[in-house]
């Protein structure tokens, strides 16, 4: 039997509220500074949502004016992100077959902006008509098919819609078409972009969501914290180029890490309640995967929301697979807010920091854990790691779908 | 501003084109002009002029000056011309 076929992630990309970059990104996060903002009155208006993290989002370096009006801003923020993760990766698309380059992506809402733009003026105008645009801006697939036309990616393509865990669905699942040798790259991520008033009152009326923090409204996600009060929403995109590992190194390229283990469960209990089950379940499909034990996992990026109920769930599913080894924990959302279906890319970005500048990413403004969510959190600031072998990042979705991905060094 | 000017202005921001580029007599089409982006080039110019654009009377249109025609035309029936 052939020897497995094996994915290494070459390049990546990121639309953030902590830069536009890999590197700003990651730089933002070892210096444990905060995207969140008090939101601006037009984009709060009557919602009552007090904080969020905003993309500084500007499309004119790779739209037009006029193709920047006709595309949501939720596809942009993927062109953006896959642009960057595409020439990161050094990828030569004019020498490869493209119809072996596909294109997984993930968004919880898709084109919100334009959906909401569109009900905006019927319902206050009373005047039935809407851009003929609009089914196109909006549908959910339109991310990552802008990806797709954008750089002429004829293979497999796949939009996953899994709320939180979304895109780390369409990384996993990359990776899956890879293996089976249905692809030989993919760019894979995710993207969101739904800070719309008429949304965000959604999202307000579940309170879920985090006040602005009355000392430092950048401090107002607080996970693992027992003053923890909610999520902070947040947006942007977060996009990978996944290939096969032979076809990677006969090319000479540079290897950010290999991505060897994917978990997929469902709680199957409840549509936003988190069960520790599906969690688990999702933790060790990719630990077994990847063919490591508890043991190799330096580090997890962890899903962490800074909910009540949330963080407890999964820091109990946690020492449920973990046991009492000092496993290396932080939630990055207190410093970019949850992207929700652009979540689980965006993440992985920030587990390969270990990788990357063997330093982990801390959860920041945790100056008063929850015994309840008790382990080895890495609180406040970066820490240095020396050697890690493998990372995990979990994302967790309303209506219970569990994701975790494991990567190991390259 | 002269309608047909109006309408150039539009296309060009639409399409990305030059204004001065625009030939009223070429078929849009030529200008890569694809079925969807005409159709929401359309849509901004109902709003543009305040009109409304039939079905049938969008067939007739595959040019700019096919195009300032009818605005002309419908703006006069509707007492704006």
């Amino acid at each position: 039997m052939a020897s497995r076929r094996r994915v290494v992630l070459t390049g990546a990309g990121v639309i953030s509220p902590l830069g536009n970059s890999l590197a700003e990104f990651h730089a933002s996060l070892l210096a444990a500074r905060s995207g969140i903002r008090r939101l601006p009155e037009d984009v709060a208006q009557g919602s009552g949502v007090q904080v969020g993290a905003l993309a500084d989002w500007e499309p004119g370096a790779l739209f037009s004016a006029a193709e920047a009006g006709n595309t949501d801003r939720v596809s942009q923020f993927a062109v953006g992100a896959a642009s960057q993760a595409i020439t990161a990766s050094a990828i030569d698309l004019e020498r490869e077959n493209r119809e072996r380059v596909g294109v997984y992506w993930g968004t919880g809402m898709g084109g919100a902006h334009t959906l909401e733009a569109s009900y905006k003026h019927l319902y206050s105008t009373g005047e039935w008509r809407t851009r003929p645009l609009t089914v196109v801006m909006a549908m959910n697939n339109a991310a990552g098919s802008n990806v797709a036309v954008r750089f002429g990616l004829r293979g497999p393509f796949a939009n996953f819609s899994t709320a939180c865990s979304s895109s780390a669905m369409a990384i996993g699942e990359a990776m899956r078409t890879i293996e089976a040798g249905r692809a030989d790259a993919i760019v894979a991520g995710g993207s969101e972009s739904l800070l719309t008033p008429a949304t965000l009152l959604a999202w307000q009326s579940l309170r879920t969501l985090a006040p602005a923090d009355a000392a430092d409204p950048a401090a107002s996600c607080k996970p693992f914290d027992r003053r923890r009060a909610g999520l902070v929403l947040g947006e942007g995109a977060a996009a990978f180029v996944l290939e096969e590992e032979s076809r990677a190194a006969a090319r000479g390229a540079r290897i950010l890490a290999r991505l060897t283990g994917y978990g997929n469960a469902c709680d199957a209990v409840h549509m936003s309640r988190p069960d520790r089950g599906g969690q688990v379940r999702a933790m060790r499909e990719a630990l077994s995967e990847s063919g490591l034990s508890p043991d190799d996992i330096a580090y997890i990026n962890a899903h962490g929301t800074a909910t009540a109920v949330g963080d407890v769930v999964e820091c109990q599913a946690i020492r449920e697979v973990f046991g009492d080894r000092p496993v290396r924990v932080s939630s990055t959302k207190s410093l970019h807010g949850h992207l929700l279906g652009g979540a689980g890319a965006l993440e992985l970005a920030a587990a390969l920091l270990p990788f990357e500048k063997g330093m982990m990413p801390p959860t920041a403004f945790l100056e008063d854990p929850d015994p309840a969510c008790a382990l080895a959190h890495v609180a406040l600031h970066a820490q240095a790691i020396e050697r890690p072998r493998a990372v995990m990042s979990n994302s967790f979705a309303f209506g219970g779908s569990d994701v975790v991905l494991v990567a190991e060094q390259p | 501003m002269a309608t047909l000017d109006r309408i150039k202005d539009l296309a060009a921001k639409e399409f990305s084109i030059d204004a001065s580029k625009l030939d009223p007599a070429a078929p849009l089409d030529s200008l890569g002009v694809d079925s969807l982006s005409f159709i929401e080039f359309m849509f901004k110019v109902e709003e543009e002029f305040g009109i409304n654009v039939s079905d049938e009377d969008l067939k007739g249109i595959k040019t700019l000056g096919d195009l300032e025609r009818h605005v002309a035309a419908a703006l006069a029936a509707a007492g704006k011309g």
